[in-house]
């Protein structure tokens, strides 16, 4: 996945979760839309976060085969 | 709740650091800093991630992302008062995400891994029997109502103390180092964790340190009751004290006797909740 | 005891066969969605052996047809535990769990080795002989109360079930449930896992959890 790409997607993450946050404090919708939005956003935007500031953009290495 | 919830998390990473470095000092070792989780976590964040050759990729990739949402779940069941059950059975299914971070690699050691939290469900069932002993007190499996039955009776802590004690024991088989953690024990190079490094080791890692917030905090809220947030934390810093305790002074089980043991308490404690439903 | 799961919130109708969701079985029920969602999307995992005495390892290939028999299998697996988590009947529980039960031992049959064979035979054995406690259980259920929906029998109202039925009902579950057990043979580390053993284990886990409670509202 490139860099650019997993900064958006978690960006997109980030911005829904925020959003629930705001339309469940301002009561538009009920407490429980808002944390299954949570749970499925959180692992998400971990996932992303990580590999957005991945070290290296280049190829990969060579993939350990084992011995 | 969600700075609640980065807090659980960090909080979580944090006490699994604490215990890592009781456990080197009271085996007369420096240890790590305490803060050693949160770094680990951030390392394997930074480092280059791919997914290896021999993989099921989708359920490789996909089973990190259950692994965090069933313990966010958790998390906001517990924290809402929701059904005892769903933590119960987020706890037991945590097993099924051990088993396919174990199968989705393709390794032999991540296979032996998954496999041995397979047969490791013997430490399940401590933990059926200290729900239904609770529910054979308060009458509800609903966490707010058994907060309620605690805030007028005490806590139930020692009203069905071998009860807490099983609970406890559950707590521990999970912690890392214990004597039961025979699913990531280094024979087996790391267990189920082998082949997932990088940002899927992240990701596991932030479900560990979630997860452990999770259980220690179900383990005060069901048999100590609600407590100011400084009181919980402090408890919760009590109890993985006693644990690092129980994990450097125990060796690590064989397979084979670890499943024995938890069979026997198993035993133990359903004979006590038999006893507690018919004389309670 | 009501609502051992939290209070259902939505019921469907199937005449006199009502599914309700409540939130444990609502999450039970997305698990099983989730996994079979995987099921149908993940490739098979190619196992490493490694060559003792050789510096060598060699990489398991699973065969098309094997794949696609397992696939299904494995899906039906996941329908059949979709169904049994959200079912409001007893007998249907019963008759979703057996075919849980089924389903596990296509998943593990259908690999052409003579121990995985055999780890499935046993299997089965132990599955079919679940089923007799399993029904027998639900029977008991109809005879004494006169109904199977479990919205029902958790009202007062009825006479009391047999204690004995709690006990055939986990005792059934037990022998459907028992493939991860299997899964842990060592004659079964010669099949390629991934996905389709998972789903044994989550099948189980899954009936298992559901069991409880089944048993708490009966």
């Amino acid at each position: 996945m490139k860099k650019k790409t997993a900064f958006w997607l978690m960006v997109t993450v980030a911005v829904i979760a925020v959003l629930a946050l705001i339309l469940s404090e301002t009561g538009t919708i009920p407490e429980w839309l808002y944390l299954a939005v949570l749970v499925a956003g959180f692992p998400l935007f971990v996932l992303f976060l990580g590999l957005w500031w991945m070290a290296r953009e280049g190829d990969a290495d060579i993939p350990f085969m084992g011995y | 709740m969600i700075p609640y919830l980065l807090f659980a998390t960090f909080f979580g990473l944090l006490l699994l650091g604490i215990h890592r470095k009781l456990i080197a000092r009271i085996q007369r070792r420096p240890g790590p800093p305490i803060w050693q989780e949160i770094l680990h976590t951030l390392k394997f964040s930074f480092k280059s991630t791919w997914i290896p050759a021999t993989a099921s990729e989708v359920l490789f990739v996909s089973v990190v992302l259950i692994a965090i949402g069933i313990w966010t779940a958790a998390f906001f069941v517990l924290v809402t008062g929701g059904s005892l059950l769903i933590i119960f059975a987020i706890y037991m299914l945590h097993k099924i995400v051990e088993h396919g971070f174990g199968l989705s690699s393709g390794s032999p050691y991540g296979k032996f891994g998954g496999v041995r939290s397979v047969i490791s469900a013997a430490s399940e069932i401590p933990l059926f029997v200290s729900v239904s002993a609770v529910a054979i007190f308060t009458g509800s499996l609903q966490i707010s109502d058994i907060i309620a039955y605690q805030a007028e009776t005490g806590p139930l802590l020692f009203t069905i103390p071998l009860a807490a004690i099983a609970l406890y024991l559950v707590i521990l088989s999970k912690v890392p180092a214990s004597p039961f953690a025979i699913v990531e024990s280094k024979e087996i190079v790391s267990g189920y964790k082998t082949e997932h490094f990088g940002v899927w080791r992240a990701g596991l890692e932030t479900c560990n340190g979630l997860k452990s917030y999770v259980l220690l905090l179900t383990f005060i809220t069901v048999f100590i009751g609600a407590l100011p947030f400084l009181g919980i934390l402090l408890t919760m810093l009590l109890l993985v004290v006693s644990l690092a305790f129980v994990c450097a002074l125990c060796p690590m089980l064989s397979p084979f006797d670890s499943v024995t043991i938890q069979t026997i308490i198993t035993g133990i404690m359903l004979i006590y909740v038999l006893y507690l439903g018919v004389f309670g | 005891m009501i609502g051992a799961g939290g209070s259902p919130f939505m019921y469907l109708e199937f005449g006199d066969i009502v599914i309700y969701f409540s939130p444990y079985t609502l999450s039970l029920f997305l698990l099983a969605l989730v996994f079979t969602v995987l099921v149908i999307a993940s490739r098979p995992e190619r196992q490493l052996d490694i060559a003792f005495g050789a510096d060598a390892y060699t990489t398991k290939d699973i065969g098309l047809p094997e794949m696609r028999f397992r696939r299904f299998m494995a899906i039906a697996c996941g329908l059949a535990s979709m169904g049994a988590m959200v079912t409001g009947d007893v007998f249907d529980f019963c008759l979703f769990t057996s075919l849980v039960g089924i389903c596990n031992v296509g998943i593990v049959a259908a690999v052409r080795s003579r121990h995985v064979q055999n780890a499935a035979f046993q299997y089965g054995l132990v599955a079919l002989a679940g089923t007799v406690p399993l029904f027998g259980g639900a029977a008991i259920v109809a005879a004494t109360t006169g109904t199977l929906s479990l919205i029902e029998l958790s009202s007062t109202a009825l006479p009391a079930v047999p204690a004995v039925v709690k006990g055939f009902l986990v005792l059934g579950v037990m022998g459907e449930g028992m493939a991860p057990f299997y899964a842990a043979k060592a004659e079964m580390f010669r099949a390629p896992g991934a996905p389709y053993v998972i789903m044994c284990s989550l099948s189980s886990l899954l009936i298992f959890l559901r069991v409880i409670e089944v048993v708490l509202q009966v």
